[in-house]
Formats: C-alpha cells, structure tokens, sequence
C-alpha cells in the first residue's frame, strides 16, 4: 500500500449483499428489499422474507386494495455507541409490496416474525382449493 | 450436476469481487483468510473492545457454532429452508447454504469472557480486549 496514512475506517467496496429500494420514502435513511420466497401449498400461500434485526413491534403489514405491503424498520439506537471500523454490509429498513389476487381469504392472513425472518400465510379461499371429484 | 449458466457467471462475479476486495483493503494486513467470504460481518470498536454484528436470519441458534482461539474468530453454520412436501415454488430468493469463515482478530481477546447473542437473526459477539493488549500509563517519576 502506497499510502503513508492509513485510513481506519474502511468501507469495502462489494456486490451489494441486498437491492436498495429504489421508491422515494418519507422515512430517513435507506431502504431495501427484502429476499422473499412465495411457495403454495394445497390450503395456503406462504411469502418468507429475511429481515434481519428488524423487532417484532417495527414491522407493519398492511392489506390495501389488494396490495399487500410490509414494511419493516430497524432500531438503529444499538449502533450509536459503536465506531465502525470494518463494514462488510449496510443496514436498512425493509419494504416490499405483493399484488394479492382473489384466491386469498385476504381476512386470515397470519404473519410470525422468527430469527429475522417474517413467513406470512395467505389461506386461499375454499373455492380455490384443489377438490377430488368422484366419478358417480 | 448441470449449473445453469447464470450460477456459473455468478460464482465467476462473487470471485472476482473477492479478488477485488482483498486488494483494497488493509485491515486485515496480509492474512490469507477473512476477506469477502459468507457471511459478510460488520465489525466495530467501542472502548477498545471489538463487537461484531453478523445478519443471519433464519439460521437456527443450535445451528451456529462460534470459536475464538488466540486472535482468531471462527464462525460457522448453516442455514436450512423447508417448506414440507407438495408445495409449488413462485418466487425463490433465499438460500440454504452452510457457511464457514475464519477472521483474523487485530488483537488477542480476553476469551473467557466473550460474550455472544443471537437475536431477531443477528448476532453480535462482543470480545473484549486482552489486558496485556491495552496501553498502560506510565507515570513519571
């Protein structure tokens, strides 16, 4: 290193480990998306997002016009006393929105927030749930 | 097992940017290992003592294993993703993956008294700076 100085904060230059929201927010500070799997079972849809030291009371999921929308903040008072001196990551709220259509009973929707990560289950409605049909 | 293109460009970018790190950094002077691997760690200093924060989320706290022998710190892990039998996938973004990676430590920690929490799928360690490390004051005579 040609440098006579060394510089004791470092920043790592890195492939982003997660994609910043690119929506305009009223909040401070950065947002990101979350990495979300959807997977359907017969009875219900699940959406599993990693969000990471986000608190169970932070997280506001909101059910409108059919959009589903999760947003999830961070509690950054444990960082004030903190001096960075190696950062490998960024730290973020979560935001993500999800078009609902109607096979969900949008009225049981469960959410379980569990080691920073938030599965939401969407029943489907009785119709649209696969059904045997006998033969008579 | 066939790899679809697009994992083997990414694992080619992954060691690229590794590569790239390893030459603009110097905190971790000339070690070999630390740099650029899973999971990426933020590391901070407070009274001298170093804190550690490490996002793992969904990672099972029986499923996380952390050493500390001299100045170095070993984590390890794994994550699991199941979501039972007959289910269709949409969307997958998240990954299991087993994980591994040794940092090399700018001080010898006490490690008696290391101390590690895992919460909301974070994990901060806090290791205290050994008492041989810190500066002593000397008075004048």
């Amino acid at each position: 290193m040609g440098n006579e100085t060394k510089e004791v904060v470092k920043t790592e230059k890195q492939k982003p480990e997660k994609t910043e929201y690119a929506g305009e927010r009223t909040v401070q500070g950065k947002y990101y998306i979350p990495a979300t799997d959807i997977v359907e079972t017969e009875k219900s849809l699940i959406v599993a997002m990693d969000v990471p030291g986000v608190k169970k009371e932070n997280v506001s999921i909101m059910l409108e016009n059919n959009v589903l929308e999760v947003d999830a903040k961070i509690d950054f008072s444990p960082y004030d006393n903190l001096n960075p001196v190696y950062t490998e990551y960024n730290v973020g709220h979560y935001t993500r929105k999800f078009t609902v259509s109607n096979i969900v009973d949008t009225e049981k929707i469960d959410a379980i927030l569990s080691d920073g990560v938030l599965t939401l289950t969407l029943p489907k409605v009785p119709e649209a749930q696969p059904r045997k049909i006998q033969i008579g | 097992m066939m790899m679809p293109l697009s994992r083997t460009l990414e694992t080619l970018l992954t060691l690229q940017d590794a590569l790239e790190i390893a030459q603009n950094t110097d905190f971790f002077d000339n070690a070999t290992t630390s740099r650029g691997v899973y999971p990426p760690v933020n590391i901070f200093e407070k009274n001298r003592d170093l804190v550690f924060v490490v996002e793992l989320p969904g990672v099972k706290k029986e499923d996380l294993n952390i050493e500390v022998k001299g100045n170095t710190l070993r984590l390890s892990g794994e994550r699991s993703i199941a979501y039972g039998k007959k289910t269709s996938y949409h969307r997958i973004e998240r990954n299991a993956f087993k994980f591994d990676r040794t940092i090399r430590l700018p001080n010898k920690v006490e490690s008696d008294r290391v101390k590690a929490e895992y919460k909301e799928g974070l994990l901060v360690i806090m290791l205290p700076c050994a008492e041989s490390e810190k500066p002593k004051k000397i008075a004048i005579q």
